[in-house]
């Protein structure tokens, strides 16, 4: 390992090491550690990296499940890094429930044997956490791809912002049949989450109720961004409250992701259904300034419908730039 | 959204979108059930969001606590089956494929 790494992998041994050989290639200069059953070696070679480590990845194979503990180790030997946990959609889903704990908040779900496109998207995503640059809407889409942005003036605008989302996914066919049901919901949720959850009082307490008519108060900016590249569709909210916490979105998706919870006011569960229809799911926060939703789907997503999905939760420090 | 009761069950076509506007008719309709099967027709409907979602859960727990009565959902599109699968509907209704499409029998 060079004196100044910034990603490793840890794997649970070679022949996890093996599976996630393919999907990390394109990922430069990356070191992977098989723990082999000695976890405090592992765990030594990554506190000698510790100064200059950027990023450290995690196979589902060795955490939340195998040890629990690990990424509260992984924190004390490496401070100043990311945790990425990596999983298999053919692979049991990772219960959530011990990332929200561990403040763990970027997952990202590969199928087995991915294919050049999966490689691309997961290295670009390493990419962005090395350079903790959040995601924007174009960095997944085919350069040239025309965004389209608008800004609300009141709830009225909501319909025909989702006409418009429609129409540029244009297409015959069951997947374009699909991709413009699963874009109009993703719209409606988003649009929905900034409308009535984002606005927020003094002591925290939301503004206005959901379905109520409203137009945008004085100040108040939201505004919907979504692009097709004739194969990604790439989608963007955008308002000005900053008021969506991280750690409560996490603990959403896995509240939501419990199987046999059917409970009618599971709260978060549009924040939820934005995860499972898109193939990576991003959040970036700059507390009190601007919460930015969004991430892409693909035409002929590789992922099985009831397969977990990617996020990256990011909150920025009070004063950075929003 | 039309109703009807015939000898052996409850029906009702639900239309449109649904979500925080159909909060008075889902509000009102386990009142309405007087069979021990309910069937609901989603085929004229279009999208189903969060809200809705929590409309139809708490509508469904209703009609299945009070009523005694079973539920079962025809006319689900792709979109639909994804979205009741993930989001816990059908742990309290069945999708079911109706005689009169010609596939008879419960899916």
């Amino acid at each position: 390992m060079q004196q100044t790494q910034t990603v490793v992998m840890l794997c649970q041994d070679a022949s996890d090491r093996g599976l996630w050989e393919s999907s990390m290639e394109k990922v430069p200069e990356l070191f992977s550690i098989a723990v082999d059953g000695d976890l405090t070696h592992a765990l030594e070679l990554l506190r000698r990296a510790g100064a200059t480590l950027r990023l450290v990845i995690l196979s589902s194979r060795l955490y939340p499940v195998q040890h629990p503990e690990l990424a509260r180790l992984i924190r004390a030997a490496c401070p100043q890094s990311e945790l990425l946990l990596v999983s298999c959609s053919g692979a049991p889903s990772p219960p959530l429930m011990p990332l929200f704990a561990d403040n763990v908040r970027h997952l990202a779900i590969s199928p087995p044997g991915s294919g050049r496109s999966d490689r691309e998207e997961l290295s670009a995503a390493i990419e962005m956490l090395v350079a903790r640059r959040p995601w924007e809407i174009n960095s997944c889409l085919k350069q040239g791809t025309p965004i389209h942005s608008f800004q609300l003036h009141s709830t009225e605008d909501k319909e025909p912002l989702i006409g418009a989302l429609e129409a540029v996914l244009e297409g015959e066919g069951e997947e374009y049949e699909l991709l413009r049901q699963k874009g109009a919901l993703l719209a409606d949720e988003l649009l929905e989450n900034a409308l009535y959850d984002a606005p927020r009082g003094a002591h925290g307490g939301k503004l206005f109720k959901k379905g109520e008519p409203r137009v945008m108060l004085p100040g108040e900016r939201i505004v919907f961004s979504f692009g097709f590249d004739g194969v990604t569709l790439a989608l963007k909210l955008t308002d000005n409250w900053g008021s969506l916490e991280p750690d409560l979105v996490i603990e959403f998706l896995a509240r939501n992701q419990e199987a046999g919870s059917h409970s009618d006011d599971e709260g978060g569960r549009g924040l939820f259904i934005i995860w499972r229809f898109l193939d990576q799911f991003h959040v970036n926060v700059h507390p009190g300034q601007k919460t930015a939703v969004g991430g892409h789907l693909q035409l002929f997503s590789g992922l099985p419908p009831e397969a977990p999905r990617g996020f990256h939760i990011t909150e920025h420090q009070i004063g950075e730039a929003a | 959204m039309n109703c009807q009761s015939t000898e052996g069950f409850d029906y009702f076509a639900l239309e449109g979108n649904i979500d925080a506007q159909s909060e008075k008719y889902f509000k009102d309709l386990p009142a309405r059930v007087r069979c021990s099967q309910v069937r609901f027709n989603f085929s004229k409907t279009g999208r189903v969001n969060s809200m809705g979602i929590a409309l139809l859960l708490r509508c469904f727990k209703d009609i299945r606590e009070a009523k005694k009565a079973e539920i079962l959902l025809e006319g689900l599109t792709p979109m639909h089956t994804m979205l009741f699968k993930m989001t816990g509907v059908f742990l309290l209704a069945t999708p079911f494929v109706s005689q009169g499409s010609g596939k008879g029998g419960v899916a």
